[in-house]
């Protein structure tokens, strides 16, 4: 049986390189046109997966589980986005957003009931740090941050 | 002396509201994951979200940038972030949702690598405390 750690490693490795293309599309097209065109490449994915699987053997229960899922993270996009265009800093938000474990380890602890041991909590302890502290950029000086400042 | 009252700034709702969708995310590929494959689960996952990219292209109202190295990169995006997805429902088949999601929350730390090799971003102090939590969380997990 491999490891759960090389399945996670799979997904660090893969979301880290997508982190880089996402700071290189965004030179490009507007952040929110860049969600829509991730989804694209989402919906590329669909035809391979389909081959692979169906999802006849699935109960109602979990379809709808994983649809669920879906919708609410594409909500948590969303929500980004509506949080810079109320006026977050996004050397602020950006790694505050990064602490979302934390409500998932809060969410599975009380409904799943997973007790993690003293190791493992060190261990959640230090990646949620590093989540919050890799995300952080400081803001640059901007054209349009002078002109509000010469506005002001 | 009058001093200002400091009130609730709008945008951390929106902060807190983000913490919550995607750690609802977390908590729900975990239940999904003890019983669908992870190719499942991502086709369900991009059936979910595809009414709300419908909602923000409707909020766009349509002005959509079609930049050709955009879209190639933003395609790429999602090619690369659904494929280590199926790790990550991987590893919650086998693993607890509050120990693999903290630890899949460090993949920023191949960003700032990459950033710093291919375009030569500079790392700052607290970039760098975090790849050594990073490094420091992922071997006390593997133990």
């Amino acid at each position: 049986m491999i490891h759960w750690m090389v399945y996670a490693s799979v997904a660090i490795v893969l979301w880290g390189i997508n982190g880089l293309f996402m700071k290189l599309g965004t030179n490009r097209v507007s952040a929110r046109s860049m969600v829509i065109w991730v989804t694209v490449g989402f919906v590329v994915l669909l035809p391979f997966l389909w081959t692979t699987t169906t999802l006849s053997d699935l109960s109602t229960r979990v379809i709808l589980v994983g649809l669920i899922a879906g919708a609410v993270n594409g909500l948590g996009n969303w929500a980004v986005f509506a949080c810079l265009e109320k006026g977050a800093k996004a050397s602020v938000a950006i790694p505050l957003t990064a602490l979302y474990p934390l409500c998932t380890v809060a969410l599975a602890t009380v409904f799943l009931k997973e007790r993690p041991t003293v190791l493992q909590w060190i261990g959640i302890a230090l990646a949620v740090a590093a989540g919050a502290m890799l995300s952080y950029e400081p803001a640059p000086v901007t054209a349009t941050e002078e002109q509000v400042t010469c506005v002001q | 002396m009058q001093t200002d009252r400091w009130h609730f700034p709008v945008w951390l709702w929106y902060a807190l509201l983000c913490i919550f969708w995607w750690g609802l995310w977390g908590f729900l590929s975990k239940i999904g994951s003890d019983k669908a494959s992870p190719m499942q689960m991502q086709i369900l996952f991009t059936l979910g979200m595809l009414p709300v990219a419908l909602g923000i292209l409707v909020q766009m109202r349509g002005k959509l940038d079609r930049d050709r190295v955009g879209i190639t990169y933003g395609l790429l995006c999602g090619i690369a972030t659904g494929l280590g997805t199926l790790g990550y429902y991987a590893a919650l088949r086998e693993q607890n949702a509050s120990v693999v999601t903290p630890l899949t929350g460090v993949f920023p730390v191949l960003t700032v690598v990459l950033a710093f090799v291919v375009l030569r971003e500079r790392l700052n102090k607290v970039q760098m405390g975090g790849m050594l939590l990073a490094l420091a969380s992922i071997i006390i997990l593997s133990i």
